[in-house]
């Protein structure tokens, strides 16, 4: 006898609750920061607005442009190159380049200063190479604004990179046959036909790397660029004016808004690349002679100034001040890091796998909305998400005039992994939702009609696709983790130090050459864990 | 008796438009074929679809073996069916083997309702080899081909053994040649193992071979539910006659119980499938095989078309009121006609069946 049960709409079930739940607990700080825009307005905020506010949004937008010119250059000259043709490395560098994904910024940004600084290491190699002179008058000093624009765009352009080449090897060789049917030459194949079809996959890394850009702070710190991520963090910490930090966070998200429209759309349209039937994979074109060191040279370059350079710098420092590592506990380190990493990619994947699947089944646009609007989360900065929470927590706690809440959230590990997963919740959904739209929806229909329950169809069906898209997000937000500094700056326990906070406290006290421990080894993990997933990176995006 | 499946009334609306308006029939027997013929685009799969439980219907009733799936205040979900669906598109676990894909339908784990109907006589094996794809149970969905893939869905809805197995364009990616065999084994297995089967195409001759029973599916509703034969000969309206787009209505007049006359073709004999008055002016359907050929007749008509259909010709005639003409001969016939050549028609003419509108 087949059980009869009573017609249910599919928008009230569980899936769909608990999907709702988990995304609009993400969109709480986006709310705080949105409704305090229209509070009052402070002395403060009024006299910045009258001074520096606009050399604030000056500073910001030419980083950005510099930013978003340099990754664009390196990301599409390299995608292309690995994508289209074979030289020497060039299997060696499609995955060796998104190691430099491991450096962040603000690592890069002690290794740029101590390089080009009076007396540094371009000092010393020049002494070596040519015996004492002076060398400092030639040694060119790097801007603040420069060296930021370098140190972001080195540790941000493999977003470009991974996603224009994508792109560009699901091209069909048959359009690459029709072009030089035309007879159109290599250049006018990538003008005309190559670039605009993988345009909407560049704009959409190159949104990614907007994201990032404005809301950093960790570089722009240490170099004293006055941009709106560090006025936030003064009108905070230094004027201890919390609305303006929450105003200037609205005009940030609305920035980062944009940007973040733009790559949702780019990504939608980048679809047409999607490979069907009578797809063609692309023929790669053998360079010779001189081209084809010259295009190994090219990669070598960026290679080395990505990830070699700052790696070696690192090194460098250990070997000339090992005794620097008396003053770190690495153990303590690791364990800090590895049990923020572990509990908080847990939790990640766990909700990301619940809202995907209730957005799956439940097709609300109601759904659909508030996990859109919580996925821009991600631009929120570090710093205003900590605030945020903390000025969350302690409302709900003031409130019901209970401080367990407090007690388990500030100052805990578990209040740094809730924010860390409010941080990182649209890199979990969106690395799910990438799978979930491979797995064509009747599929759930056959698994229906199979006998198995929405519950059966997500172990059986969806979980096994899945597989290979939690391995990815599990990596990805296991290195944004490890590389992750305000938020950790500011929610860790007392006396808790990650591999990234303990160089930054270094670099803050001048001591550049102590930075050289903890940074090495947040390298080494995070370059770890891309050349175990590095297939899975690859194929991800 | 009470019919095996019943269908009545579905109405179902997607964005305030109408997919399918009142849509009634229903399959007798357990075990016999349904065809649903119809256009594309015009709801044919919503209507599998909605029996299967994957669309929610505005209305109506589905009843399967006395028992009700969906009507106004009840829905048994699609678990809960025991019904087999197999898609049009690409319907295969893309993770799984093939072998996988299909033991899929028949393993029950966790989170997943019993069949109660036991395994079918066939094995994976046979089914597989019976689909001419026995060498693929190890590959990759995206190692076979379309057709292939679309073979591999049927083998796993039919190894299920469902109450009611329900097939979107089956054959849509196969060559003539393997359509017919595998058309052939499918009927035979579904035959032997008294699966009630309803098969969605637009290809009349795929539904005619198959099918115990045929709707026509046009304005969103079933406009004729009857057999093969009676679809094919005794057609119940124009728009079923435009949708075969075979024969050809010429107008005449009724003369008697069993005669008509037409201006060209002069009287005509047989039996009518309606009543009609004497002297009232009526449509006739002429379809190929109606009209005989005779070299030595004196009716005669221009020939200005020749269609090759291998068993036969369709000659295509011109007659002095502009009216074409649609002639069957076979291709054995020993000679042909060329273009305007006068070609012959046998008289007096008798028409079985006298299909007027």
């Amino acid at each position: 006898m087949l059980s009869q049960k009573y017609l249910k709409l599919p928008k009230f079930n569980y899936w769909f609750i608990s999907s709702l739940l988990i995304s609009s607990i993400v969109c709480i700080p986006l709310i705080v920061i949105s409704t305090s825009f229209f509070g009052e307005l402070s002395g403060y905020y009024n006299l910045l607005k009258d001074t520096y506010l606009y050399l604030y949004i000056f500073n910001t937008l030419a980083l950005l442009l510099g930013v978003l010119i340099l990754t664009f250059i390196f990301g599409v000259g390299s995608a292309y190159l690995v994508s289209f043709y074979r030289f020497p490395g060039s299997t060696f560098f499609t995955w060796a380049l998104i190691l430099s994904f491991a450096v962040p910024g603000y690592i890069y940004a002690y290794s740029l200063t101590a390089f080009f600084e009076y007396f540094g290491n371009l000092y010393s190699i020049l002494k070596f190479l040519f015996g004492e002179g002076n060398y400092n008058d030639y040694i060119p000093r790097i801007d603040s604004l420069l060296g930021s624009i370098f140190s972001i765009s080195f540790s941000l352009f493999v977003y470009v990179y991974l996603i224009t080449r994508a792109c560009f090897i699901y091209q069909t060789q048959s359009q690459i046959d029709a072009g030089k049917n035309m007879g159109f030459s290599n250049y006018q194949i990538f003008k005309r036909i190559l670039l605009p079809s993988a345009r909407p996959g560049i704009i959409a890394g190159l949104s990614l790397v907007a994201m990032e850009c404005v809301s950093d702070f960790g570089t722009v710190a240490f170099f004293n660029v006055q941009s709106l991520t560090t006025a936030i963090y003064d009108s905070w910490i230094i004027f201890d004016d919390i609305n303006t930090a929450y105003q200037l966070s609205f005009f940030l998200i609305l920035f980062v808004f944009i940007f973040f429209s733009l790559e949702k759309i780019s990504r939608s349209r980048s679809r047409f690349n999607i490979p069907s039937r009578g797809y063609r994979t692309i023929e790669k074109i053998q360079l010779n002679g001189r081209i084809k060191w010259l295009a190994f040279l090219l990669l070598l370059i960026l290679f080395f100034f990505s990830f070699i350079f700052p790696v070696s710098q690192m090194i460098f420092w250990i070997f000339k001040f090992p005794n620097n590592f008396n003053f770190i506990n690495l153990l303590d380190l690791t364990l800090n890091t590895l049990q923020l990493v572990f509990f908080t990619t847990l939790i990640l994947i766990l909700l990301s796998f619940i809202t995907n699947y209730g957005m799956r089944i439940s097709e609300s646009k109601l759904l659909n909305l508030v996990t859109n609007f919580s996925l821009s989360g991600y631009a929120i900065p570090g710093i205003i998400l900590a605030v945020t929470l903390l000025g969350f927590i302690s409302f709900i706690s003031n409130y019901f005039n209970n401080d367990t809440l407090k007690m388990i959230f500030i100052g805990t590990v578990s209040g740094l992994v809730i924010a860390y997963c409010v941080r990182f919740y649209s890199l979990a959904i969106n690395g799910i939702k990438t799978g979930y739209d491979k797995l064509n929806k009747s599929l759930d229909d056959v698994s229906y009609l199979m006998g198995n329950s929405k519950l059966g169809t997500f172990l059986h069906v969806h979980f096994p696709f899945l597989k290979q898209n939690l391995i990815l997000i599990a990596m990805l937000v296991s290195i944004d983790i490890l590389k992750e500094l305000p938020l950790t700056l500011i929610l860790r326990p007392y006396n808790f130090e990650t591999f990234a906070t303990q160089a930054y406290v270094f670099a803050s006290q001048d001591m550049l050459e102590f930075t050289a421990g903890p940074s090495l080894f947040l390298i080494l993990f995070a370059s770890l864990i891309i050349l175990i997933s590095k297939k899975n990176i690859l194929k991800g995006f | 008796m009470e019919s095996f499946l019943e269908i009545k009334g579905l109405n179902y609306t997607i964005n305030k438009e109408k997919i399918l308006n009142n849509v009634s029939f229903d399959i007798k027997n357990q075990g016999d074929i349904v065809c649903i013929l119809g256009p594309s685009g015009i709801g044919k799969t919503t209507i599998l679809k909605s029996i299967a439980g994957l669309r929610k219907i505005d209305s109506g009733s589905i009843i399967l073996n006395k028992k009700t799936l969906t009507d106004n205040n009840n829905f048994i979900f699609p678990e809960d069916r025991n019904i087999a669906l197999s898609f049009q598109d690409n319907a295969l676990f893309p993770h799984y083997t093939v072998e996988e894909n299909i033991e899929f339908g028949i393993k029950r784990s966790l989170f997943c309702s019993k069949n109660k109907n036991g395994p079918l006589k066939y094995s994976i094996d046979e089914l597989l080899d019976l689909f001419f794809i026995p060498e693929l149970k190890k590959k990759y969905p995206h190692e076979i081909s379309a057709g292939q893939s679309q073979r591999v869905c049927l083998v796993r809805s039919i190894i299920h053994n469902p109450d009611l197995l329900l097939l979107d364009e089956p054959f849509a990616n196969l060559d003539q040649n393997l359509k017919e065999k595998v058309q052939e084994n499918l009927k035979d297995i579904i035959k032997s193992s008294n699966l009630t089967t309803i098969v969605v195409t637009h290809d009349k001759y795929e539904a005619f071979y198959l099918g115990d029973y045929c709707g026509i599916l046009l304005h969103k509703k079933i406009v004729q539910f009857d057999t093969p034969y009676n679809i094919h000969h005794i057609p119940n309206s124009r728009e079923v006659v435009e949708f075969f787009n075979r024969g050809v209505l010429v107008p005449a007049k009724v003369m008697s119980k069993d005669t008509l006359h037409n201006e060209d073709l002069g009287e005509i004999k047989g039996r009518f499938m309606k009543n009609y008055q004497r002297g009232e002016s009526v449509n006739l359907l002429i379809q190929p095989e109606d009209l005989e050929h005779d070299d030595s007749s004196n009716l005669k008509f221009k020939v200005i078309d020749k269609k090759f259909r291998g068993t036969s010709f369709i000659y295509t005639l011109k007659t002095p009121s502009n009216l074409r003409l649609p002639v069957f001969v076979h291709s054995h016939h020993e000679h042909l006609h060329a273009q305007n050549e006068k070609f012959g028609i046998k008289t007096p003419i008798y028409i079985d069946h006298l299909v007027c509108f």
